[in-house]
C-alpha cells in the first residue's frame, strides 16, 4: 500500500500540490483525476520519485520510499511516462526486455526472457514482437510500452495518461489489461486518467485533485456524483446507470441539448 | 545480426587499411619507418577510440543526435588553455608544460568543464537541445575570441607552436605521451565497461531510466567525467576533431540501425580509425603532404554535418 501525508510540491513560488493526503490499497486499480493544471501528473511523478515532494511523507508497504535505493524501487514500482521517447530504432521486443533491467542489470537470463515473452503475450503484441518501435502506430507503441513496464514484474504500476492520444479501441484493451494486472495478478495501479468515463467504469478507487488540492477521495459511487463532478470540472454531468457501469454525460450541457 | 555481420566487415577493411598504412613502401627502409608509423597508428587508434566514444555517448547522455563534446566547446577549452600558458609560460613553457604538466592540466580543465555543463545545462536533466546548442555555440565564440587576443599577443614562432597544437596531426606523437594517453585510455575503458548496460537505459531519457532503477543525475556525471578525460586524451594526442565526433556517431548509428552501445561504440571506434588511416594515407600518397589530416578529415565531416542538419531538421 502506498500512502501520501501532506504532500506539498511547488514551482518556484506557485504551489502546485498541497496538503494531499491520501491511500492507495493494495490491488486496487486507482485513477487520478481532475481538470487540467490540478496536479495530477506531478503526484504522480512524486510517488515515482521522478520529482520530490517540497514537504511531507510518501510510505510504500510502511517504508519511507526517499529511503528506499532507485535500484530497489525499480523492482518494486514501475512507472510510464506521457510521451515516451519515439525516435527509438528499437523493435518491440528489445524495448519489453528493458524492463527486466532492475533485475538484471543488463545480462538477460532466462527467467528474463521469460518475464519478457509473458508481458508480450499479456498485451496480445506478439504479431509486432519484430517490428521496430517508429515504424508502429501510436496506440502500438504505447501498448509496447505498457508491456515494458509490466515486464518490471513490480507490486506497483503508476501510468501517466496511458490512454493519451490513443483511439477507443486501444484506450478500452489498455483499461482491460489493467484491470486484469489488478484481478489476475495481484498487482496494485495507479493511473492519471482523463476520460471520465474510463475511470468510472474500470476504477476501484477515485482520487480527485483540482487546484493542487484534493477535492475528493474514495469509490467510484463516493466521487463520481453529479454535484461532485460539476464542482470539479466546473461542468453540468448527467450520470446515466447502465447494466454494466455508467455512463457520465457532459457533452451536451442544460438548455443546449434538443 | 546484421548490425555483427557490419562491424566484422568494418573491422576488416580497417585492419587491411592499418596493414596497407604500415607497409606501404617500407621497402626502403622497413627499420626507421615502421616503428614510426606504428606509433602514428597506435596515436590513430586511442585519439581516434577516444572521439568516437566519447561522441556516442555524449549525444546518449544528451539524448540527441547533433550535440558532441566539441560542439559543446570541450575544444574550444583546450584550446584557450594552450593559448594561456604560451602567453604565460613562452614557447619554452609550451613545450615544458606541453609535455606532462600540460596534459594533466587540460585534463584537470576538462573535468572542471564537464562539472559545470553538469550543474547548469543538465541539473534537471530536461535539457533543451536549442539551448545546449546555443549555449555551445555561444562558448565556442567567446572561447575563440579570447583564444584569438592572446594569440596577437604571442611572437610568430610561439604563435607556429599553438597552431601545431590546433590541428590534428600524428606527426607530433611522442613516445611518452602516447604511452600516458594509452593508459589513461585503457582505464577510462575499463572504468566504463560496467556501466555499458546502463549507457543503452539512459537512451530511453531520464524519466524512463530512473523509472528502471537507474539514479540518473550520479550517471551523468560520471559519465561526463569520463567523457572529459577522453576528449583530453584526443585533443592533446592528435588536435581537436572538430564536427567527427558527428560523422562518427552518425555513420555508426546509421550502419547498426536500433543496435545498443556494445554495438554501436566499437562500430564508432573502427569508423574513426579508419577514417584517420584513409586520411593519412590520402595526405601521404596522394596530396603529398600539400594539405592536412585535419583538413580532409573536416571538409568530409563538415559537409557530412550540414547535411545531416538539413535532413533532420524536422526531426531534431
Amino acid at each position: 500500500m502506498i500512502l501520501l501525508t501532506d504532500i506539498g510540491k511547488s514551482h518556484g513560488t506557485r504551489a502546485v500540490l498541497s496538503g494531499i493526503t491520501a491511500r492507495f490499497p493494495r490491488q486496487s486499480l486507482t485513477s487520478i483525476i481532475g481538470p487540467n493544471g490540478a496536479g495530477k501528473s506531478t503526484l504522480l511523478m512524486l510517488i515515482a520519485r521522478l520529482a520530490e515532494p517540497g514537504s511531507g511523507r510518501i510510505t510504500l508497504g510502511g517504508a519511507d520510499i526517499a529511503r528506499i535505493s532507485r535500484a530497489e524501487y525499480a523492482r518494486r514500482v514501475a512507472t510510464l511516462r506521457q510521451f515516451p521517447a519515439i525516435e527509438l530504432r528499437l523493435t518491440v521486443e528489445e524495448l519489453v526486455a528493458f524492463g527486466r533491467f532492475p533485475h538484471n542489470r543488463g545480462r538477460p537470463t532466462a527467467e528474463d526472457r521469460r518475464a519478457t515473452d509473458e508481458a508480450i503475450a499479456f498485451l496480445s503484441l506478439d504479431t509486432i514482437r519484430k517490428a521496430r518501435l517508429d515504424e508502429l502506430s501510436g496506440g502500438q507503441r504505447q501498448m509496447a510500452f505498457l508491456a515494458m513496464t509490466i515486464a518490471q514484474q513490480t507490486h506497483c504500476l503508476l501510468l501517466d495518461e496511458p490512454l493519451n492520444n490513443l483511439d477507443m479501441r486501444h484506450a478500452l484493451r489498455i483499461m482491460q489489461a489493467l484491470r486484469s494486472l489488478c484481478d489476475d495478478l495481484g498487482r496494485t495501479v495507479v493511473a492519471v486518467i482523463h476520460d471520465i468515463n474510463f475511470a468510472a467504469n474500470h476504477s476501484d478507487q477515485i482520487i480527485a485533485l483540482k487546484d493542487g488540492r484534493l477535492h475528493s477521495s474514495g469509490t467510484v459511487d463516493q466521487v463520481v456524483t453529479e454535484a461532485g463532478l460539476r464542482d470539479l470540472y466546473g461542468l453540468d454531468f448527467h450520470i446515466l446507470p447502465r447494466p454494466h457501469g455508467r455512463l457520465c454525460d457532459y457533452f451536451t450541457p442544460k438548455g443546449e441539448a434538443g | 545480426m546484421t548490425g555483427r555481420a557490419t562491424f566484422a566487415l568494418t573491422a576488416f577493411g580497417l585492419a587491411l587499411l592499418a596493414l596497407a598504412f604500415v607497409l606501404q613502401g617500407a621497402a626502403a627502409d622497413p627499420v626507421w619507418l615502421i616503428p614510426r608509423r606504428l606509433m602514428k597508428l597506435a596515436a590513430m587508434i586511442v585519439g581516434g577510440c577516444a572521439v568516437a566514444l566519447s561522441s556516442i555517448s555524449f549525444q546518449t547522455v544528451a539524448g540527441n543526435r547533433i550535440l558532441t563534446p566539441a560542439v559543446m566547446g570541450y575544444e574550444a577549452v583546450y584550446l584557450l588553455l594552450q593559448s594561456v600558458l604560451v602567453v604565460t609560460l613562452g614557447a619554452s613553457g609550451l613545450t615544458l608544460w606541453g609535455g606532462s604538466g600540460g596534459f594533466l592540466l587540460s585534463i584537470l580543465f576538462m573535468l572542471g568543464y564537464s562539472l559545470t555543463l553538469d550543474r547548469w545545462l543538465f541539473r534537471d536533466g530536461r535539457a533543451d537541445l536549442w539551448m545546449l546548442m546555443l549555449v555551445g555555440l555561444v562558448l565556442t565564440m567567446v572561447i575563440g575570441t579570447v583564444t584569438q587576443f592572446l594569440q596577437l599577443r604571442i611572437s610568430p614562432g610561439e604563435f607556429a607552436i599553438f597552431q601545431s597544437a590546433a590541428q590534428i596531426s600524428f606527426e607530433r606523437v611522442e613516445p611518452w605521451r602516447l604511452l600516458v594517453s594509452t593508459i589513461l585510455f585503457c582505464v577510462i575503458c575499463l572504468a566504463g565497461w560496467r556501466g555499458l548496460p546502463a549507457l543503452d537505459v539512459l537512451a530511453l531519457g531520464r524519466d524512463q531510466a530512473m523509472s528502471l532503477g537507474i539514479d540518473h543525475r550520479r550517471a551523468v556525471r560520471r559519465l561526463l567525467m569520463l567523457i572529459a578525460v577522453l576528449v583530453a586524451v584526443s585533443t592533446s594526442l592528435i588536435g581537436p576533431t572538430a564536427f567527427m565526433g558527428i560523422f562518427v556517431a552518425n555513420l555508426a548509428y546509421a550502419l547498426a540501425p536500433g543496435a545498443g552501445h556494445r554495438l554501436t561504440l566499437p562500430m564508432g571506434c573502427a569508423i574513426a580509425v579508419g577514417m584517420f588511416l584513409l586520411a593519412q594515407l590520402m595526405v601521404e600518397r596522394l596530396f603529398d603532404y600539400r594539405t592536412t589530416v585535419g583538413i580532409l578529415v573536416n571538409l568530409a565531416c563538415g559537409v557530412w554535418f550540414l547535411a545531416l542538419m538539413l535532413r533532420q531538421r524536422s526531426m531534431i
